[in-house]
């Protein structure tokens, strides 16, 4: 039976919601913090600031990290920026509009009661990381900078050069480093959560690879939080690190943990194009590029002159044109999609067609090379190393990448799964950015889940109280580490021969042919049979060399690629069902005549949650209704 | 652990002492050298006589004393703290050492000078024993001006410096200061906190400017009597 | 797009195992626009296809940010070329038929867990005595409460941006940390917020990193040259300045022996 999913979200004025909550979230007192333990797993902007956070306010903390050390957590390579509402710069800004971009960036698919709080939280976050000593840009006058984003006609993004990400990981790692001398919080680092324990229905533990030694190890728990991050690499080819993965929340999923609008998925605008199969990995090109860079292509289909050659009458600056009101500043979904749209009538540069100019000439022109390069030096740089092209004379090639999931675990208000004691934080969720998530905003989701939201809503479940003492040498424990056993000398045992790579690289085609950027019912269900084919042909075929019990990089990816096999097909599933185009999820059959995304608010204003039926069986889907009390719902439109 | 004495001996505290000591026998060698340049006076050793018979017995010859315990001091804790440093912790640091090893270039500052810091350092060290030991411990003929009779060390100089082999090593020697100076002066700086991108550029140049000198003002002496100064001839030049 | 073969000698050492040696591999159809580590991928499919054991090493984002990869190529830490990690050098800086010299980063506090794959848990170990502002969640003034002059913001920033990949440590003729140690403590004396603990920061983390037994820093400058994100040594000049201050004052020292 279908459920109708209650997220839990307080009564009372949306502005009032989580200062309530707040107040009715039952405490644990500072002397009886210690006798709860906590296990996060994840170390980044979400993990590593409710780790960090716990620790401080007292609890018990176990944090593990895939990393061989917490400041390498993936949030370390977001680049541009995170929002928040400050109004520093006062044009107009407040956390009403903030709240009102991220709804409307995400199509209007996200709860609005999160959506608040993340706006209300995201000035605490600003003063919070200062306080921790993280460099943000400044100017002259030593008061913060800000620059604008995507999606947005404010300047609301703070950052630090091209590395914003880095140094608020950097912060959540000296807050973590603290705690950890502290004794507050054990750090686990190069420890692979594998599997979750469930005892008398409540999430009570984890069982976990040590990556050096190849031994599992089970660790218990009163409450558990997943912080682990998006699922791109599905696509194989994405801008995430190649030890991303969907490994914990996927395992959550199986458990019992709803999975929440898994097609949602971000394709990123600016990334460096694919150059060969024998890629390991897709290079972002931050979106604050398009602050100062204008992207086009030549007006003529297969015009293959030297950028240079191509007269300005020539260039068609398609963003511009389209969107006039927003330019190249429109959201990613938009400028994604549009430059698909160009490449696909032909007009794509480079050597394989698929790629499109970003070009700074006239801001060059504008502001000068000095300017230019302090604000994205790094990034110039970086391009120049991989394409050997210099991009302050000739423009950059860029093509969309996969980026950012978000969908994720189904969680309620308390960002709590629907397995108790299971709190799910930052991209892992599905919570705060509906169909598309705006630049700048994941920093911000991360930072305020992890420093604000899991320590209120954690200590408040932990303070209801009805937790018995389990220990690892519960049954339970006892049970699951022998799935998690059985599961990895199986793929040892296959003893096939096609490596891992291999098949991630074959699933990571179908998912971007078929479920990428523009998807259709036939596609979709093609992608459905391909994709069990090949999961099929992984369990007879694959070939992992070594042992167990050993430093075994090959049996880490082949656990995580036998759980992509498994998510691809519900990305597909969800794909599939939603019938209509929204944010990140473009269905061909859903369009207006301008080729603008349409969607269908009469049958799909919900959040679809997938709930896992055993190998073998379908899954079932459930919906949350969303409902819109405080904005009003219309086409969205950059024009 | 964390009591001064932790703290004088630490990392960073030797890398201080070492600096620190450094600066102080730059600044004794620069006099020394002063002392040196009396030499080439044409007065047949005159005014170099004069000085070390003045340092000899200056404040009734307690000043030589103080002077020289302060020195055996600077010295003892440069090589000790500097030894510590290039050759006993960076043993322990590094037990298993690389099958190839290239300097980066660019912005490094490694190179002859800086890598060969312990040797130059050493040489030097057994150079100072043997040069004290022949000034300082050994028979000395003299000399009597006005009345006074003073040690003749220009003598011993010049009977030295008269051998080509010594006064080749001597050079050699000198260049290995230059070597060390090169190095170490700018480096004494910023073991010591005092550097920063724009100082570097100027204790660089320095660096080099004091290296040159010293070495030039040394290596100059055995050169000059070698072939310029004529024992034999009253006045002693030629 | 003119395939190279390469001949990688890499360091291979089983886990835990006292002893390692080099072992030759040859990697055909080698593209220049090929990055160095997708290379060893290249290898490593090729030797798991043929029974054998991949060379095992770290890499994360791939991107140069992470800090996660780290290889001694060609006798230089992150391999030939300036400002860049292990993962950005692309193989259009070596000649076909090159044979190119793979090692771990190598130094006693850098223990070799397999091939080459070192343990850098030393350096949390240091971040952990007092690389950090003592600021509690929730307890933060308004971000724009206290101005700090850019230049400081920005030389906080050159300082902050250390990845933390050891490659100064590897680079070291002394195998020393000072530059990475140098730049935590550096950044924040640039800022107001790291006032209050500077001292007491510096002499712990000093004293942890001696602990370790990383090297003394005799001044070479490679750690600057082979640093992917440029972090002067300047900053190394003023971890000793502040060192200085702290082991001075009575207050800081108090604090930092635990009294």
């Amino acid at each position: 039976m279908s459920k109708i999913l209650d997220a839990k979200i307080p009564s009372g004025p949306l502005a009032d919601k989580w200062d309530r909550h707040e107040m009715e979230c039952p405490l644990v007192a500072p002397a009886n913090r210690r006798k709860f333990t906590v296990i996060v797993v994840g170390t980044g902007l979400a993990g590593g600031g409710a780790a960090a956070t716990l620790g401080e306010l007292g609890y018990n903390v176990l944090n593990f990290c895939v990393q061989d050390t917490p400041r390498r957590a993936h949030s370390v390579a977001a680049q541009g920026g995170i929002n928040a509402s400050k109004n520093y710069q006062n044009d107009g800004d407040s956390v009403e509009r903030l709240f009102y971009d991220t709804v409307k960036g995400g199509d209007y698919r996200s709860r609005e009661a999160n959506v608040y709080r993340l706006a209300q939280l995201s000035m605490g976050i600003i003063d919070q990381c200062v306080a921790m000593g993280v460099p943000f840009a400044r100017e002259y006058g030593g008061t913060l900078a800000n620059r604008s984003f995507g999606g947005v006609q404010v300047s609301r993004t703070f950052y630090a050069r091209g590395q914003t990400g880095q140094q608020l990981l950097l912060g959540v790692y000296s807050a973590l480093s603290r705690q950890i001398a502290a004794g507050t919080v054990k750090m686990f680092p190069r420890h692979e959560m594998l599997d979750l324990v469930i005892v008398d229905g409540k999430a009570r533990g984890i069982v976990c690879r040590d990556l050096v030694t190849g031994e599992m190890k089970r660790y218990a728990a009163d409450a558990v939080v997943l912080a682990t991050g998006g699922y791109s690499p599905v696509f194989y080819l994405s801008t995430n690190a190649v030890n991303c993965s969907a490994t914990s929340i996927w395992r959550a999923y199986k458990r019992g943990a709803l999975f929440a609008n898994p097609c949602y998925t971000q394709i990123h605008p600016t990334a460096i194009p694919q150059l060969g199969d024998y890629q390991s990995k897709l290079t972002l090109m931050s979106e604050s590029l398009r602050n100062d860079g204008r992207m086009w292509v030549p007006k003529a289909p297969g015009d293959k002159r030297r950028p240079a050659d191509i007269p300005e009458a020539e260039r068609d600056y398609f963003l511009e044109r389209r969107y006039p009101a927003f330019g190249n500043l429109v959201p990613r979904d938009i400028a994604a999609r549009a430059s698909k749209v160009e490449c696909d009538a032909g007009k794509g540069v480079g050597n394989t067609g698929f790629a499109v100019y970003l070009d700074f000439a006239d801001a060059i022109k504008r502001l000068g090379r000095d300017v230019v390069a302090d604000r994205y030096g790094n990034l110039f740089t970086m391009y120049e190393e991989i394409i050997a092209d210099d991009p302050y004379h000739t423009p950059m090639m860029i093509y969309p990448a996969p980026h950012y999931t978000m969908g994720g675990l189904w969680v309620d208000y308390n960002l709590e799964s629907t397995i108790p004691g299971l709190f799910v934080a930052g991209e892992a969720n599905f919570s705060d950015h509906g169909a598309n998530r705006l630049g700048a905003s994941a920093l911000m989701q991360g930072c305020a889940d992890g420093y604000f939201v899991v320590p209120r809503v954690v200590a408040g479940y932990l303070a209801r109280g009805g937790l018995g003492k389990v220990t690892t040498d519960h049954e339970a424990f006892g049970a699951v580490e022998d799935e998690v056993r059985k599961r990895y000398d199986a793929l040892l045992a296959v003893k096939g021969s096609r490596t891992v790579r291999d098949f991630h690289w074959d699933l990571g085609r179908v998912m971007w042919d078929k479920v990428g950027m523009s998807r259709d019912r036939a596609g979709l269900e093609q992608a459905i049979v391909r994709i069990r084919e090949l999961r099929e042909a992984f369990w007879h075929d694959v070939k992992v060399p070594g042992e167990a019990a050993d430093f075994n990089k090959q049996l880490e990816m082949a656990g995580r690629v036998a759980d992509f096999l498994e998510l691809g097909e519900l990305m597909a599933m969800d794909a599939l069902a939603r019938e209509e185009s929204c944010g990140g999820h473009f269905r061909a059959e859903h369009h207006t005549p301008e080729g603008e995304a349409r969607r269908d608010d009469e049958n799909f204003m919900h959040v679809a949650a997938w709930e896992h039926k055993g190998d073998g069986q379908a899954p079932e889907r459930h919906v949350e209704p969303l409902a819109y009390e405080n904005i009003e719902v219309k086409t969205r439109s950059y024009k | 652990m964390s009591t001064f004495r932790s703290h004088v001996w630490s990392s960073v505290g030797k890398k201080m002492i070492t600096g620190l000591t450094g600066l102080l026998l730059v600044g004794f060698v620069a006099v020394h050298l002063l002392g040196n340049l009396t030499l080439f006076i044409p007065d047949r050793g005159h005014a170099f006589n004069a000085y070390a018979y003045f340092l000899e017995h200056a404040v009734h010859g307690w000043l030589i004393l103080a002077f020289e315990a302060g020195l055996l001091a600077v010295f003892g804790f440069h090589i000790v703290s500097a030894v510590t440093v290039a050759w006993t912790d960076k043993r322990k640091a590094r037990p298993v050492g690389y099958a190839l090893v290239r300097n980066a270039g660019g912005k490094s500052r490694k190179g002859l000078p800086s890598t060969s810091m312990i040797v130059t350092g050493l040489t030097l060290a057994v150079f100072v024993v043997l040069h004290v030991k022949m000034f300082k411990f050994a028979d000395h003929p003299s000399v009597v001006y006005d009345g006074k009779e003073m040690k003749d060390l220009y003598a011993v100089v010049v009977a030295a410096f008269k051998q080509p082999l010594i006064a080749g090593l001597y050079v050699a020697v000198m260049g290995m200061l230059g070597f060390h100076l090169r190095h170490g002066f700018w480096s004494a700086f910023q073991s010591l906190g005092w550097n920063n991108d724009r100082a570097i550029v100027v204790l660089e140049g320095l660096a080099r400017v004091v290296a040159v000198l010293f070495a030039a003002g040394f290596l100059a002496l055995p050169l000059y009597i070698l072939f310029f100064v004529d024992p034999s001839v009253s006045g002693g030049h030629r | 797009m003119s395939e190279m073969t390469i001949h990688l000698k890499i360091w291979r050492q089983a886990r835990g195992a006292a002893k390692g040696n080099f072992e030759t591999y040859t990697v055909e159809k080698v593209l220049p626009e090929m990055s160095f580590l997708e290379t060893l991928d290249l290898l490593n499919e090729k030797l798991t296809r043929q029974g054998q054991q991949p060379v095992e090493f770290d890499s994360d984002c791939r991107e140069g940010i992470c800090g996660t990869c780290g290889l001694v190529i060609k006798g230089t830490a992150h391999g030939p070329n300036p400002k860049t990690t292990t993962c950005e050098v692309r193989m259009r800086h070596f000649r076909d038929g090159e044979t190119i010299t793979v090692e771990p980063f190598r130094a006693g506090p850098f223990p070799i867990l397999k091939d080459l794959v070192v343990d850098r848990t030393a350096f949390d170990r240091i971040q952990q005595q007092g690389g950090f502002v003592s600021a509690n969640t929730g307890s933060a003034p308004d971000g724009n409460a206290v101005p700090i002059p850019k230049i400081d913001a920005d030389k906080a920033m050159d300082a902050a941006s250390c990845i933390g990949c050891g490659a100064c440590v590897a680079a070291c003729p002394n195998a020393s940390a000072s530059l990475f140690v140098s730049a935590k403590i550096s950044q924040l004396s640039y800022l107001p917020q790291g006032g209050p603990e500077r001292g007491r920061r510096a002499l712990l983390m000093i004293g942890q990193m001696d602990r370790e037994g990383f090297g003394d820093c005799s001044n070479h400058g490679e750690c600057e040259a082979v640093c992917p994100k440029e972090i002067s040594i300047e900053n190394i000049a003023r971890m000793r300045r502040e060192y200085f201050k702290g082991a001075l004052g009575g207050h800081d020292r108090k604090a930092a022996s635990g009294d």
